[in-house]
């Protein structure tokens, strides 16, 4: 397996980034930025959608920012402990990413960034090649998507970080910057339901670092990951659930891996609040976001079961947010 | 001056010094010679270790299975002691030379062109785009060595790259040398290729019918238009035994394909010399089945090639067919005169596969009235992919291996390989044994609770005795059945846990029978060619140089060879040197699959180390004046027995017996007595001896995801007598990591496109160590009289019994029979789900774990297995040397024909028409007629 060649570049700061960024794309050359190189780099070497150009953004001195209500893109998921004054959330959800191995080079950024996937599509080149393409890197034939055949319009390959989730129900912003400048959204509006497009990041516009609520720590959380092994394995489904004890009204519900994107329920959440956690109708509420999910059939476990198992989890993540009360 | 430097040479500088004599004259000094070997770098002598010399030859290891036959050769050196694998060094240290670790002068890089179709004529390929790209220095395609090869003789369907048809995606179009890899890749998108696409066949079962275009055409043994590559029926018994049954099961098993996973992938390097002969370097499992078929590929005699094996990073089976790269490497090199090498990616390592068979298989079990197992009848329908490769010794062993530990009223197999075009399925650890063992020791789980009864106390009331004959003929010699099944009842407290945890708590039970080593060398017939053979060769620096064909695949043969050398002639480890890796130099070997090496290989080397003894107790004999009746081996001596001062050391016997003839030179081999019945088919299966376990895992499940985890394995395997308990230790607790990947995650799962959707180490789930359970491996030793100082196989039978004892556990807990393997949680969910509904339940904590009231037949089992524990006690140590086969249990008299004793026995290998109506799945390739009997009606 050989990795196709590409131009690695190292800038210094911000605007040195942004400049070659505009450069670049001044020049109609495709890029990628890199951070930990944990998703991005077997993808090269399985030839998807490869770039002759790699903006790392590990030089960045903001980019490695750690501390409890700010957290760099460059930082390690190994990195994200009690001791750094991380959310026990976040150290939970990045507890169960990968491997030890992977998660020490694995970044924040690169999880919340990180590509769709599909078996159609995380394949090598010989393979994909076997069934004519997908129109997630069709290579220039315009073939239409295996998954869902017929349409050629979405991608649906599905979104599995962990991270995400597990962020959105902390209320967490993301600060992004680029040739236009610095923006700052909420971490739900930052992904776009389309497994190709995956967010809203601008060409040459990259993710520096996530921003939590000042109180974030009064908030108690509690992530559910489906997966058949305890390494290695994406989600294959997962629920993160968030509140302030005791406050109902506080409580978010956020799912990963059953979509293009991780998903806030909050509309779902507010049609079920109750005035006390032990008024909530627990199942009709997983129920609920059971449904308002549809996963599609292009990771390892069934559709079907994997949408089942949201009603299970949703339920294990409030059982542990209510459990103690 | 001494008389004994009388003749030696003179005019040598030494500490003596010249001297003058009375005469006046000067003569010149000289010194002995020093010695030119070593003892070792111990530099004290370990004193003899009764602990590992047996009672039944004066020393204090006991020998409850009896004598045996080697117990003489034992010098309490390195047998049954723990030690090291003896190139665990080079591998902790990274120094072991892998396949793709080797690194000619000169070499270039060869990659594969594979096919993107399923199924396809090639009608036309052009290169020429190809030879025109600068760094191409060699392209081949199927034309360039159409010569078909394969591992069986009876089966050659491969050839190097398809010639006509390509039969699977990823199957071989042609292949090209490059300079570097850029090139190469770049190189295999120039190729100009016609094709013409076939009507794909992807399900087995349509592979039973009538198509237009066969994937394998084998001309009149072909079965009329069909892809069934191979058939078989075997019927043993009286069919009427299973009338009116106490209890049944009847089992439909859909079992997934599972890969070897090893680690290291597939790689080759092909490099002519200078005298134009070939010298290829391979990670191989039987580096001479690939000698063979080079030699066929490439029109080269044998003893122009030399076949180096490699360090092997596992191969599990997946590395012992000759493989079609290795040819591409070879053909490469030879047209562009340099070494080639051809490194796989993970993802053309699963198009090569040779993994476990995709299978249906149905199992029907009856019991009688005394819970005696009355029939058995199994139909294994497997999915062969578009190769052979193993697969006419697997569609036996599906239904043959299946014959014991238990004694059976009948026995009724149909098996069917069939061809589709999907990757090539092979031999894998526990070649075609496991999936039906699984559904066997599910039925037997299944008949116990119909008839109120404990599943191990069924099993210990219905075993075969050591020194029987099975059903169809296997002879069965030691046999640690019972001892295995005892000491996991009482290592997992199972009298206290089984049909008494709580919901999603379970317990349950799984034995194995394999074989060690096959009776049958497949490419020459016994009588005429040993099995194995050892040469072994001590020069003046003591050290002794053991030549052997087996292949170390990780498994520790190496290890096993030196430490039987090391035993008989009582040297440390350290002073054996054995060479395995060049076909020049190791004498023909089959190398390492069939669990065949301990046996074999250690068998053929003791007689060479007794060989080399012998010369050396000679030489001792001249040297000390006593009868080597009466001289003793220990640890680089060897001593008078009744007056140990009287001795002399291994290197002063060592040179002593060198005078003459130089180095000692010595060879043994291993031949396997005859045996086994004249039926059709009756030699696969057979061994010279056979391994038996029995494993109790626990497992929790948890009943609202489906998800599975096994706790705990008390895994008792009986290899004989352990050579290295370690090592041993090693293979139980590996077995059950591998066998737990497929009964709980590993599947291949090909598509609604019928493609391989996960050839990757992240979507094809081996468990991970987070997975894995603890395992108490317990070894039973019934002292085999034949193998290696009693052993046996430890490498395969250790696999077979952790998958029906996760199954039997998951029912324990859940009271959900599942029969999909692997029992991902998605599996689980939907049974426990559809068990609700069919049982009205809301939910899941409504399910009720089954429970165990014993029911009258058990205290009957209780007592005829103990009556049967006895019985085999004496027969194990040989006090009962009466005949026994399969059906004394019915009240048959061993000494007679039992179709003489019994109107309805049958024995037959084709099925009667009036059986052909309720066959299987797989017997329905009984319907169909071979082309040649076809013609015969027309």
């Amino acid at each position: 397996m050989l990795m196709p060649p590409f131009t690695l570049h190292h800038p210094q700061s911000i605007e040195e980034a942004v400049s070659l960024a505009a450069e670049l794309i001044g020049k109609d050359e495709a890029f990628d930025w890199v951070a930990g190189g944990t998703d991005v780099l077997p993808n090269y070497k399985w030839h998807i959608n490869p770039k002759p150009h790699v903006i790392s953004l590990a030089a960045i001195a903001d980019a490695h920012a750690l501390s409890t209500c700010e957290i760099g893109c460059m930082v390690p998921l190994a990195s994200l402990t009690s001791a750094n004054g991380v959310h026990p959330l976040l150290v939970e959800a990045a507890s169960k990413v990968a491997s030890t191995l992977i998660r020490k080079s694995a970044t924040v950024g690169g999880n919340l960034c990180l590509d769709t996937r599909c078996f159609w599509y995380n394949q090598g080149e010989d393979w994909r090649r076997s069934i004519d393409w997908c129109h997630k890197a069709d290579c220039g034939t315009g073939a239409d998507c295996r998954v869902i055949p017929n349409q050629n319009t979405l991608c649906v390959a599905t979104y599995q970080g962990d991270m995400a989730p597990n962020f959105m129900v902390l209320g967490a912003s993301v600060v992004l910057i680029g040739p236009e400048g610095e923006r700052t959204l909420p971490l739900q509006e930052f992904y776009q339901l389309d497994g190709m497009k995956k967010n809203v990041l601008e060409p040459g516009e990259f993710l520096l670092k996530v921003v939590l609520p000042d109180d974030v720590m009064q908030r108690e959380g509690c992530y559910q990951k489906l997966r058949v092994r305890d390494s290695w394995d994406f989600p294959e489904a997962g629920i993160a659930a968030s509140w302030v004890p005791g406050q109902m009204e506080s409580l978010t519900i956020a799912s990963t891996a059953l979509e293009s994107i991780p998903r806030l329920h909050a509309d779902v959440v507010g049609e079920h609040m109750a005035p006390r956690s032990s008024e909530l109708d627990v199942i009709a509420l997983s129920k609920a976001i059971q449904k308002s999910v549809k996963p599609v059939n292009n990771t390892a476990l069934p559709p079907r079961y994997r949408r089942s198992m949201v009603k299970t989890l949703t339920k294990r993540a409030l059982q542990g947010l209510f459990g103690e009360r | 001056m001494r008389s004994d430097t009388m003749g030696t040479y003179r005019q040598q500088p030494g500490s003596k010094g010249s001297e003058t004599r009375r005469d006046g004259k000067r003569v010149a000094g000289k010194q002995r010679f020093p010695p030119p070997g070593s003892g070792g770098s111990d530099p004290v002598m370990r004193p003899r270790d009764l602990d590992f010399i047996p009672e039944t030859v004066g020393g204090r290891e006991a020998k409850p299975a009896g004598d045996h036959i080697h117990d003489r050769d034992r010098t309490g050196t390195t047998v049954g002691k723990s030690i090291a694998l003896v190139d665990s060094n080079a591998k902790v240290t990274g120094q072991a030379w892998y396949g793709d670790d080797v690194r000619l002068s000169g070499e270039i890089i060869g990659k594969i062109l594979r096919s993107p179709h399923h199924y396809a004529r090639i009608k036309s390929i052009d290169t020429t785009r190809v030879e025109a790209l600068p760094g191409v220095l060699a392209v081949a395609t199927g034309q360039d060595a159409p010569n078909r090869f394969g591992v069986l003789p009876v089966t050659k369907d491969e050839h190097a790259m398809a010639v006509d048809k390509v039969r699977h995606v990823g199957d071989l179009v042609a292949c090209v040398a490059a300079v570097d890899e850029a090139t190469a890749v770049h190189a295999l998108s120039l190729f100009d290729i016609e094709w013409e696409m076939l009507e794909p066949v992807f399900d087995p079962k349509k592979g039973l019918e009538d198509h237009d275009e066969p994937i394998h055409w084998r001309g009149k043994y072909h079965l009329a238009r069909t892809n069934v590559q191979k058939r078989v029926f075997q019927e043993f018994g009286d069919r009427s035994l299973v009338n009116s049954p106490r209890a049944s099961s009847h089992g439909s098993w859909t079992m997934s394909g599972v890969h070897h996973g090893f680690t290291e992938p597939h790689a080759v390097v092909a490099h002519w010399d200078p005298n134009g002969r070939l010298q290829l370097y391979t990670p191989q499992q039987v580096p001479h089945y690939t000698h063979r078929a080079l030699s066929t590929v490439l029109e080269v005699p044998m003893h122009q090639i030399n076949v180096v094996r490699t360090f092997v990073g596992g191969g599990f089976g997946g590395k012992s067919d000759p493989f079609p790269h290795e040819m591409c490497a070879a053909i490469l090199a030879r047209k562009s005169g340099r070494p080639v090498r051809i490194t796989f990616d993970r993802e053309e390592v699963y198009w090569i596969n040779r993994g476990r068979h995709p299978s249906h298989i149905d199992v029907k079990m009856t019991a009688d009235d005394e819970g005696r197992i009355s029939g058995f009848d199994i139909d294994a329908l497997i999915d062969g992919g578009g190769f052979a490769s193993f697969g006419h010794v697997t569609s036996y062993y599906n239904g043959v291996l299946a014959t014991a530990p238990y004694e059976l009223g009948s026995f009724h197999y149909t098996g069917a390989r069939v061809w589709t075009n999907k990757p090539a399925s092979g031999a894998m650890r526990g070649h075609g044994a496991v999936n039906t063992r699984c559904a066997v020791e599910v039925g037997l789980d299944e008949m116990a609770e119909s008839m109120e009864v404990d599943p191990i106390d069924l099993r210990l009331a219905n075993l075969l005795p050591p020194h029987s004959r099975t059903i169809s003929g296997f002879r069965i010699t030691s046999n640690g059945m019972r001892e295995a099944l005892e000491r996991v009842r009482e290592g997992s407290d199972w009298d206290e846990k089984f049909r008494q945890m709580p919901l999603g708590k379970g317990i349950g039970i799984g034995c194995g029978f394999f074989i060690s080593g096959s009776g049958l060398p497949i490419h020459w017939d016994p009588k005429n060619f040993p099995h194995a053979t050892v040469h072994i060769q001590v020069d003046m620096d003591g050290g002794v140089t053991v030549h052997t064909g087996a292949a170390d695949i990780g498994q520790g043969s190496t290890t096993a060879v030196a430490q039987v050398v090391a035993e008989v002639l009582a040297l440390p480890i350290e002073m054996i040197h054995v060479r395995s890796h060049e076909s020049d130099t190791s004498p023909v070997d089959l190398g390492s699959y069939s669990s065949r090496v301990t046996f074999m290989n250690a068998n053929a080397a003791i007689r060479a180390a007794i060989g080399i003894r012998d010369q050396l107790l000679k030489a001792a004999w001249e040297m000390l004046g006593y009868h080597p009746n009466v001289l003793v081996l220990n640890d680089r001596r060897i001593y008078y027995k009744h007056d140990p001062a009287v001795s002399i050391s291994y290197l002063e016997a060592l040179h002593k017996a060198q005078a003459d003839t130089g180095a000692l030179i010595a060879r043994g081999a291993y031949r396997s007595p005859p045996m086994g019945g004249v039926h059709k088919g009756a030699a696969a299966g057979l061994a010279p001896a056979y391994s038996f376990s029995a494993y109790v895992a626990e497992v929790d499940v948890d009943v609202e995801t489906g998800l599975v985890k096994c706790t705990n394995v008390w895994a008792a395997h009986d290899c004989g007598k352990a050579l290295n308990p370690l090592a041993v230790k090693g293979q139980i607790i590996g077995s059950c990591h591998m066998g737990l990947g497929q009964v709980l995650s590993e599947k291949m799962v090909y598509g609604r496109t019928g493609h391989l959707q996960n050839a990757n180490l992240l979507d094809y789930k081996i468990p991970s160590v987070h997975e894995m359970p603890h395992v108490e491996p317990i070894i039973v030793e019934s002292s085999d009289p034949e193998g290696p100082f009693g052993a046996k196989e430890a490498g395969e039978g250790p696999l077979l019994p952790i998958l029906p004892a996760v199954v039997n556990a998951v029912y324990d807990a859940i009271g959900v029979r599942l029969r999909d393997l692997p029992l991902t949680p998605d599996v689980v969910f939907n049974g426990i789900q559809k068990h609700m509904k069919t049982n009205g339940l809301d939910d899941e904590t409504d399910l009720s774990p089954p429970r165990l009231q014993h029911g009258p037949l058990q205290a009957p089992l209780m007592e005829r297995a103990a009556e049967h524990k006895e019985r085999d006690r004496l027969r194990q140590r040989s006090e009962d040397t009466s005949a026994y086969v399969n059906g004394v249990l019915f009240g048959f008299d061993p000494n007679r024909p039992l179709s003489e004793q019994l109107e309805g026995w049958r024995e037959a290998d084709e099925p009667l028409p009036e059986q052909l109506a309720e066959l299987g799945f797989a017997g329905r390739a009984w319907l169909k007629k071979e082309q040649r009997q076809m013609e015969d009606d027309a």
